[in-house]
């Protein structure tokens, strides 16, 4: 699953947030670094379309994310920063089961798939919890329990662990690593990203540093120093 | 409507509905409780304007009608819909809309605090208490058989509290104005 | 939040949710195409029988129509000393009636049986583009969600208030109540645009 972008940027309110750029994105682990504002969350959120382009375009797998965007969608699972704002039924079973509406499946097929993304994610006793009582580790879990469900190519994990305490953190970032599905993680938590296949570093709304983790990551740490 | 209109009329539903798990507020002047809630119903339409609003009070009533106890007091179901006084209900749809219209009219950023709150007690007097009333007398004299002059006598008593209850609806929607403005910009 | 759905097997629960619905609809409006005492009264009682049918304890069934009936017999009295006894007595059986059986139908018909209805009815509506049909559920259910959250956040902002020493009324809660909660709604719509719920 390839992800280009095209000469693609991004403007709001006659401001850049991300300057036209041109890359494709193959590998299977992607790391995005930089400080706040830096432009790092506008690209990703191009890459599903939440944002759409001011100049360029960007593919997907081949699909627009502006002509073909219900497709694209469906190709790009994102989990957000606040494990509270993702959840949006009372019980996480009905939630999961919600984003698999609308696509001609029977009940007991819905419930079994539901049961299976649980299953997959080891939080199957979460089922019927109401998502009032969950730790914030235990949502984000849910969360990325309701958008694997769906079937993804390619999931974008946006600071995921930002809101979360050491003993939720390190079971996100365990679950993130058994992950099947090409994994973009955009984080400030940078053991989060260190083993991965590459690392891109956003500075003012442009792609400064583009490679290994180590040597982006170092780069980082002089723009962050400076 | 937009995903985020959505979501803003459904969070200030959800508001609607907690407010009324809260206790009623005891004023020593008026006979009456006021009600978080009824409170939380008339500042609707200063916070989020007409259509929100609207939809907003649309929601709660929904969740009446399909069962829930989201009315304070831990009313609910369809039986709520079969009293007399079931036309002040239409009348908080109502009244949101026309508070939540006025107050887009009457209501910008440009203005001192002190002009906002007035403009703000105005839309809320003629939607959260003219309007209201109007539909309830209405409902009220037509299906309690009172009579709508009679009705009218008797719902009296009431409207003083509800005026109190427009000026701090007025002062709260202020508040929250200067804070996170939402109100559609028509003035 | 639980819901006045009551979980038993009766025949009235094994009417359709719309043949219950359209029955109640009926009834309303027949109530007011008569003013015979006898008429009325025999309805009050069919009313009643059903709603005990439905398997409440007494106790319970009472408690949750006692505030519309409070309501009821107000108007009643007031009906009896400013209008008429035959007036009074006519809207005290009607409005009791239609009491009974909404009460009957609301304890009878689940809320996903409730939204199922309500949305059927709006899909000719969703062609005109005046709604979304499967909206109604979602922003059910997100209120339901939120809620919870809502009070917990009023705690914390009075006893952040009280912390700082501020006087702590409700008044002061209010706003910031507000301004707190739909703060989160750019975020959560996000999240639903980002999984695709509301594109056709």
């Amino acid at each position: 699953m390839d992800i280009r972008f095209q000469d693609a940027g991004a403007a709001f309110a006659g401001k850049t947030a991300l300057q036209p750029l041109t890359v494709t994105l193959q590998e299977r682990r992607i790391g995005i670094i930089g400080l706040n504002g830096s432009g790092k969350t506008t690209f990703a959120r191009m890459i599903n379309g939440l944002v759409t382009p001011s100049t360029g375009k960007v593919t997907v797998g081949g699909l627009d994310t502006v002509k073909d965007a219900r497709a694209v969608l469906g190709k790009v699972g994102f989990i957000f920063q606040n494990p509270q704002n993702q959840i949006i039924l009372p019980i996480i079973r009905e939630d999961i089961a919600f984003g698999l509406k609308n696509r001609g499946l029977s009940k007991s097929e819905i419930a079994a798939a539901v049961d299976a993304v649980l299953a997959r994610l080891d939080i199957a006793h979460l089922a019927g919890r109401r998502a009032h009582e969950l730790s914030g580790g235990e949502l984000q879990l849910a969360a990325l329990a309701a958008v694997l469900a769906t079937g993804p190519d390619v999931l974008i994990l946006d600071e995921p662990t930002n809101q979360l305490d050491l003993k939720n953190r390190t079971r996100v970032e365990k679950t993130i690593a058994d992950l099947e599905e090409t994994t973009i993680v955009i984080s400030h938590d940078l053991a989060l990203i260190e083993n991965f296949d590459r690392v891109l570093l956003f500075d003012g709304g442009r792609l400064v540093a583009d490679g290994r983790p180590p040597e982006t990551i170092a780069r980082y740490r002089e723009l962050a120093a400076a | 409507m937009s995903t985020r209109n959505l979501v803003l009329s459904s969070l200030f539903a959800a508001i609607i509905v907690a407010l009324g798990m809260l206790p009623p507020i005891y004023l020593a002047v008026f006979a009456v409780p006021i009600t978080a809630q009824s409170l939380g119903v008339m500042m609707a339409g200063t916070v989020l304007g007409a259509y929100r609003a609207g939809a907003a009070v649309l929601i709660v009533l929904v969740l009446v009608a399909i069962g829930l106890p989201v009315l304070s007091g831990g009313r609910g179901g369809l039986a709520v819909f079969a009293g007399p006084t079931a036309g002040f209900l239409l009348g908080w749809l109502v009244g949101a809309v026309v508070t939540g219209y006025l107050s887009e009219k009457l209501v910008n950023a440009e203005q001192s605090g002190l002009v906002q709150t007035v403009s703000f007690f105005l839309a809320c007097f003629i939607g959260g208490v003219v309007t209201v009333y109007f539909f309830g007398i209405l409902y009220l004299g037509i299906v309690g058989g009172t009579g709508i002059s009679k009705a009218f006598l008797g719902s009296l008593a009431f409207v003083p509290g509800d005026i109190f209850k427009a000026v701090i609806a007025a002062l709260a929607g202020r508040a929250v104005m200067a804070g996170y403005p939402l109100l559609p910009q028509r003035a | 939040m639980k819901s006045l759905y009551v979980e038993t097997d009766t025949i009235l629960h094994r009417l359709s949710p719309r043949t219950k619905l359209v029955a109640l609809a009926a009834i309303s409006v027949a109530l007011f195409f008569t003013r015979s005492y006898v008429l009325l009264a025999a309805a009050a009682a069919a009313g009643a029988f059903s709603y005990l049918l439905v398997g409440l304890p007494i106790r319970e069934a009472l408690r949750r129509l006692l505030p519309v009936f409070a309501t009821i017999a107000a108007v009643a009295v007031f009906n009896f000393a400013f209008n008429s006894a035959e007036e009074a007595i006519v809207m005290l059986l009607r409005l009791t009636t239609l009491m009974l059986f909404a009460a009957t139908v609301t304890a009878t018909v689940t809320v996903a049986s409730f939204i199922d209805e309500i949305t059927a009815l709006a899909r000719p509506l969703e062609r005109l583009g005046v709604v979304r049909a499967a909206d109604i559920g979602l922003a059910a259910g997100l209120v339901i969600r939120f809620v919870p959250e809502i009070l917990d956040r009023y705690a914390a902002i009075r006893e952040a208030h009280a912390a700082r020493g501020l006087k702590v009324g409700f008044l002061t809660v209010l706003a910031p109540l507000i301004i707190l909660t739909l703060r989160d709604a750019d975020n959560i719509a996000a999240a639903i645009d980002a999984r695709g719920f509301r594109r056709q």
